[in-house]
């Protein structure tokens, strides 16, 4: 212990001991001189004999040093200082690997950053780690949001009788509410939950001001008209003024007190983080939700307490402290069995979990790590790029410093230390580069997020901007990071670097023909990595670009400018509603159905001979008028097969030329199983319309059928055509809804089918960006690397040119023999990204059951060959350079030079 | 005399030969050390008198001998080492040990024969 302090204290006091060392061994040296002259030698002879008897005196100082202090230590302080005087001395290449690391690491980190605050980064409450989110799993492997939704019974249930959590929430999906002030102000739309009255304290969230709900404050229903006002809201509304506690707001026509504010970091807790307005407590719900429960059930409001089919509720829950996860799940899902034992559910519950909680609900989904983990090595990519870029400047340099080296070791260093000491020096880059990376990926985060969530506000959703301060996940990662890539491209070039003849490097003849070759091999290598990593980055992303930006001015095959959703609740009268507003003037069309672009289900559908999957999605009479899409041949539905869900389809184009080419698809049967429980169903086929990008907008829809069916999982509602402008039509669609049904009206918006292409566009044109952008990287990250190395190399070849010029050599045949060894690793390098890259388009295309022509065509677009010729001719220009400058030499010259 | 019969240290050893000499010729320097080895020795040990440092240096950082700056009968400087307390009771433990050991080994080899 004493020995590991004083070695310690050493490491501290290096040059004091180091003094010390040398007047010992001098007085020692001095004391076997004097002996040796006793014995009759002369002076000089004696000193010589002394230095003998003793044996290597700096030899025995590192050892002795090693056994004074913790000498890797010392050596590794030595090191990076050294490695630091050494970047200084070369701004220029200290400069492009930094940057060129920056970029690499800045792009990974990006994602990384982003990825953390989204699924690793714990919500705002007190000790995060022990809330969970509750999760329901389903006999038929139905995945997505209905997996959090929970019946208020279920809920009371779990409260009353869990002894591992101390506590459980629930919550409602966001509401709409029309909202006033005063009397003289416009109502406006707000956003809020209802949630239990423990929600807040059981969270540990600390009001910003006022207080959160009391216990009891959602017991009695309808009784306790108190809301929390979000941050944002209170800034927005109020100014940030602390005397609004206590005001009242009207929601819906009813007053509310404000009891409190939250704090502005907390954001609320839904699976789908929408910026909220307000808290309600769960009793005010039927106030707050006029459309609340199923519309089917008039009574539901009497009873939705004791009810166990589900309204849609999400639990939280906090364990008690000292309870392992797995024990509070195993009762959970215990307990939650025994409540549903007695139940018939129409989709059987098979387990309950607890999941961990985070900004993005899907955080404890494996397809979600697995895709973030897809995007990560797409961007490391472009890391390897710009790592095998700095290793060969690294390589290049290592043959400047031969001379250096091999001084080093000559004087007794070893290659182990010499090793580490370029190491050192490589990792101190990647540092650098780091921190400048990451300090470009805080930026590039935001920018990225606020690019994707303006996407959506043309829905009228506002994301909650997640935290995307990094944190010390972000910064370990990023110190990973770089100590990985300072390893991955310092280690080959300190490998090679110190494999050198001493007297050759001594001497300046590092540079013999014999051990160049090895490591130009290696420098070939690097060159053709970052050539196929380009290429695969370059078809990568225009295959993901492609089919957007060749849909771009693509006609959607629907209305999109004058076609309108009507966003309202769930309502009993909606046939009603509809027969109301075919008769307004300022619509010239109203129909019940699906809405493009807003998801699909793909059902099992077996027609002619073939058994296939279809998009299939619902149509009233009147919804292809509604919604522009053409009929070709035979008729659209009648009301009365609308109103009776009658057995008939109607296919598009495209699965009519499918399935019965050459036919008359009319008077045909299709049989489908929309249940997903292998039950078919007959349906006639009585009309085809044109085809439209109902799925997605980049592509024509390969197999769509519409149907009056009810079985249809609804992705829609009212659509209407408008006539006059969007206000004037949104005011008589509101007095029809008022006087239809009043409850509806707090949600009531229309939303334009433009604004669902827009979305889907904008999607699209921040991947493509984002695609542009990583392949431009790559790109240029490659470029600077092929003419780096390639014009050094040929520049150290001016003596071996001197030479064959001085021998005969016309300069043709030194030009070419210069281009067809600097283009070669390129070339082969192109040739073998191109074959992975049509390799994996093969598998890709195999395992696709209708392959796409989208992507076949990366291959016939020009941006492809742009890039490689860009490649090619860069290390065409970086060969003749400096090779026609070498021809320049007088041969004598060339001679000498190095 | 080849290098065959001359026996590199034993690791360890040499800690323990160079305790016992201080304690046997009371105060030191590395030299007077160094030349008093090899005359028990006769030649048999292989040793630079530059080994003896990484020993010198590990027994004072653990406080079994200690070193000041004095003067030799030739008036040159030189530092001066000798056995502590703590120096001491650690020589009497391992010349224990080590008695033990060669026994053992003795023991065993005897057996063989």
């Amino acid at each position: 212990m004493r020995r590991f302090f004083l070695r310690l204290v050493n490491l501290f006091r290096g040059s004091q001991a180091e003094r010390e060392l040398a007047r010992e061994i001098e007085a020692h040296l001095a004391l076997l001189q004097e002996d040796f002259e006793r014995g009759g030698m002369p002076p000089e002879e004696a000193r010589l004999a002394a230095k003998r008897a003793y044996g290597g005196v700096e030899q025995t100082k590192e050892v002795h040093r090693d056994a004074r202090s913790f000498v890797w230590i010392e050596q590794f302080f030595k090191d990076v200082r050294y490695g630091w005087v050494n970047l200084r001395r070369n701004p220029g290449f200290t400069l492009t690997a930094v940057i060129a690391l920056a970029l690499g690491i800045g792009v990974n980190a990006t994602i990384f950053g982003i990825y953390n605050a989204v699924a690793l980064k714990p919500l705002p409450i007190a000790d995060p780690d022990n809330v969970v989110r509750i999760e329901r799993w389903f006999a038929s492997n139905s995945r997505g949001n209905n997996q959090y939704e929970f019946a208020y019974a279920e809920y009371q249930y779990l409260r009353d009788h869990s002894t591992a959590l101390s506590g459980v929430m629930a919550t409602r999906p966001q509401v709409q509410v029309l909202a006033s002030m005063g009397e003289a102000e416009t109502p406006e739309h707000l956003s809020g939950y209802a949630v239990s009255a423990n929600y807040f304290s059981d969270l540990g969230v600390k009001p910003r001001l006022g207080r959160t709900f009391l216990s009891d404050e959602d017991r009695a229903l309808g009784a306790n008209p108190v809301v929390v006002l979000s941050h944002n809201f209170w800034e927005r509304k109020f100014q940030g003024d602390s005397k609004s506690i206590g005001q009242s707001i009207k929601l819906n026509g009813l007053a509310y007190t404000i009891v409190g504010v939250a704090p502005q970091e907390f954001t609320g807790t839904d699976v789908f983080p929408l910026e909220t307005d307000f808290w309600a407590p769960f009793s005010m719900i039927d106030q707050l939700d006029p459309t609340f429960g199923p519309a089917s059930n008039p009574a539901w409001r009497e009873q939705w307490r004791d009810s166990s089919s589900h309204p849609g509720i999400q639990l939280l829950a906090r364990i008690k402290t000292g309870i392992p996860r797995a024990q509070a799940q195993a009762e959970t899902d215990l307990l939650m069995r025994q409540r549903l034992s007695g139940y018939r559910e129409s989709d059987r519950t098979t387990a309950v979990t607890l999941q961990k909680t985070a900004y993005f609900f899907y955080a404890d989904d494996i397809r979600f790590h697995a895709a973030a983990a897809a995007v990560l090595m797409i961007v490391s990519l472009v890391l390897l790029v710009a790592c095998a870029n700095v290793a060969n400047m690294l390589l290049a340099r290592g043959v400047a410093r031969q001379r250096e080296i091999g001084v080093r070791m000559a004087l007794g260093a070893s290659r182990g230390r010499i090793i580490r000491q370029l190491l050192a020096e490589s990792v101190l880059l990647s540092l650098l580069g780091g921190a400048a990376g990451v300090l470009l990926s805080a930026w590039a985060e935001r920018f990225l997020w606020v690019s994707l969530s303006g996407v959506f506000q043309g829905l009228h959703f506002n994301l909650v901007e997640p935290d995307l301060n990094p944190d010390v996940h972000v910064f370990l990662y990023g110190l990973g990071l770089c100590l990985f890539t300072g390893l991955l491209f310092g280690l080959a070039p300190a490998l090679q670097c110190t494999r050198v003849d001493l007297n050759a490097a001594i001497k300046e003849e590092g540079w013999t023909f014999g051990v160049r070759l090895g490591r130009s091999r290696l420098r070939g290598l690097l060159l053709g990595t970052q050539v196929t990593v380009s290429v695969l980055l370059l078809v990568f992303c225009i295959a993901l670009t492609s089919s957007f930006v060749s849909s771009r001015a693509a006609d959607p095959g629907f209305e999109t400018r004058d076609t309108f959703l009507l966003m309202t609740g769930p309502s009993p009268k909606e046939l009603q509603l509809r027969e109301r507003l075919e008769t307004l003037p300022e619509l010239s069309g109203a129909a019940i159905g699906s809405l493009p672009l807003n998801g699909t289900s793909t059902a099992p559908m077996a027609a002619g001979k073939l058994n296939l999957r279809t998009e299939a999605t619902l149509a009233s009479d009147g919804y292809f008028e509604t919604l522009g899409i053409r009929l070709l041949r035979g008729r659209g539905f009648t009301r009365q097969e609308a109103d009776l869900k009658a057995p008939v389809a109607v296919i598009s184009e495209s699965t009519a030329r499918h399935v019965w080419p050459g036919e008359n698809p009319l008077g045909k049967h299709i049989s489908l199983d929309l249940k997903f429980q292998n039950k078919f169903t007959d349906f006639e086929i009585v009309g085809v319309t044109s085809d439209a990008r109902f799925a997605d907008i980049t592509e024509i829809d390969a197999l769509h059928v519409y149907l009056p069916s009810a079985e249809i999982p609804k992705s829609g509602g009212l659509v209407v055509r408008v006539r006059a402008d969007r206000g004037t039509a949104l005011a008589a669609v509101r007095s029809v809804v008022q006087s239809v049904d009043p409850s509806l009206l707090p949600g009531l918006d229309m939303v334009s089918l433009e604004g669902f292409v827009a979305v889907q566009r904008g999607y699209f044109r921040v991947e493509t960006a984002f695609a542009g952008a990583l392949s431009l990287l790559a790109l240029t990250l490659a470029g600077v690397g092929i003419y780096g190395v390639t014009a050094f190399l040929v520049s150290q070849r001016t003596r071996e040119i001197g030479i064959r010029v001085a021998l005969g050599a016309t300069s043709r045949r030194v030009v070419r023999s210069v281009l067809i060894e600097g283009s070669r690793p390129v070339l082969i390098g192109m040739a073998i990204g191109f074959a992975t890259a049509a390799g994996l388009n093969v598998v890709e295309s195999a395992s696709d059951p209708f392959p796409d022509p989208v992507v076949r065509s990366v291959f016939g677009d020009p941006s492809i060959y742009g890039g490689l010729t860009l490649m090619l001719a860069i290390a065409v220009i970086a060969s003749i350079v400096p090779a026609s400058r070498a021809l320049r030499v007088d041969p004598m010259v060339a001679l000498r030079y190095e | 005399m080849s290098s065959d019969d001359r026996m590199a240290v034993l690791q360890g050893t040499l800690d323990l030969i160079v305790l016992r000499t201080l304690e046997n010729l009371g105060r030191q320097h590395a030299y007077a050390i160094a030349t008093r080895l090899q005359q028990v020795s006769g030649d048999l040990l292989h040793l630079n008198q530059g080994t003896l440092y990484p020993a010198l240096v590990r027994l004072e950082q653990q406080g079994r001998i200690k070193g000041t700056w004095g003067k030799t009968e030739s008036n040159r400087e030189a530092k001066f080492y000798s056995i502590t307390k703590a120096g001491g009771k650690a020589l009497a433990a391992e010349t224990l040990r080590w008695r033990r050991m060669s026994g053992l080994v003795d023991k065993l080899l005897s057996e063989g024969a």
